[in-house]
């Protein structure tokens, strides 16, 4: 199963009620925006369901949805078709923003969820690794971001900080 | 071809930036592609095979 399959699983997730709202995330969400960058796994950001008995978010109920129709629980994932797909719980008000603000884009006749660019960004400058900087400047120099948005999801965040150095490590001339 | 390296940077620009503007669909089907080369090339490495086929020379390591 290729990535838009998955894509229709993951809607029958949330049309059937076993989540809340998910959104795509990660190096795959990134493509709907950039070119494609290599990546192993799917990450699928979810608001998910709790009851007042029950404080620990519980993935059960997608595992057992996904196994139900040819899905693999592995460690952490859940193998679908050829891809492993890792469900986050959006927690956090940055990720919990994004998943309320995520845009809804057409892949041929297939709904999708994702992250917008500018949340993306965001969440690439919070995490910080490595990879998640490299992505950061691919997206500052494909000029896909609203430079507004950005900057008001940065200051919203507290993140104002995290950005000044980043600037100064990779976007500013000189010594 | 070219070694000019301002005009090899600004090739490898113009690539990126017409593969990013590719349909979505499109690039998504990239990313299956380009993660079914990733889990060849990974198996390849794991179990010592290679790709050479007879009398081809050998892989570099």
């Amino acid at each position: 199963m290729d990535i838009r399959g998955i894509l229709e699983l993951i809607n029958g997730l949330e049309a059937d009620g076993v989540i809340d709202r998910y959104a795509i995330g990660g190096a795959v969400g990134a493509t709907f925006y950039l070119e494609p960058v290599a990546t192993m796994d799917v990450d699928v950001f979810v608001a998910i369901r709790t009851s007042p008995d029950r404080l620990i978010l519980d993935p059960t109920p997608i595992f057992d949805y996904l196994t139900a129709r040819g899905g693999v629980p592995e460690g952490e994932y859940i193998r679908i078709g050829d891809w492993p797909v890792q469900f986050i719980p959006a927690s956090g008000p940055l990720l919990e923003e994004a998943l309320a603000q995520a845009a809804k884009i057409d892949v041929e006749g297939t709904m999708a969820r994702v992250f917008s660019a500018e949340h993306l960004a965001v969440i690439a400058l919070q995490t910080g690794r490595a990879k998640d900087k490299a992505r950061l400047l691919q997206f500052l120099e494909s000029g896909v971001l609203d430079a507004k948005r950005f900057q008001a999801v940065i200051t919203r965040h507290s993140l104002g900080e995290a950005w000044k150095r980043f600037e100064s490590q990779f976007l500013k001339d000189g010594p | 071809m070219t070694f000019d390296l301002q005009k090899i940077f600004q090739s490898k620009k113009e690539f990126r930036r017409r593969a990013a503007a590719l349909p979505v669909a499109e690039k998504l089907r990239i990313l299956d592609s380009l993660r079914e080369r990733i889990v060849f090339l990974k198996s390849s490495i794991i179990s010592g095979r290679t790709t050479d086929k007879p009398g081809s020379p050998p892989a570099h390591r």
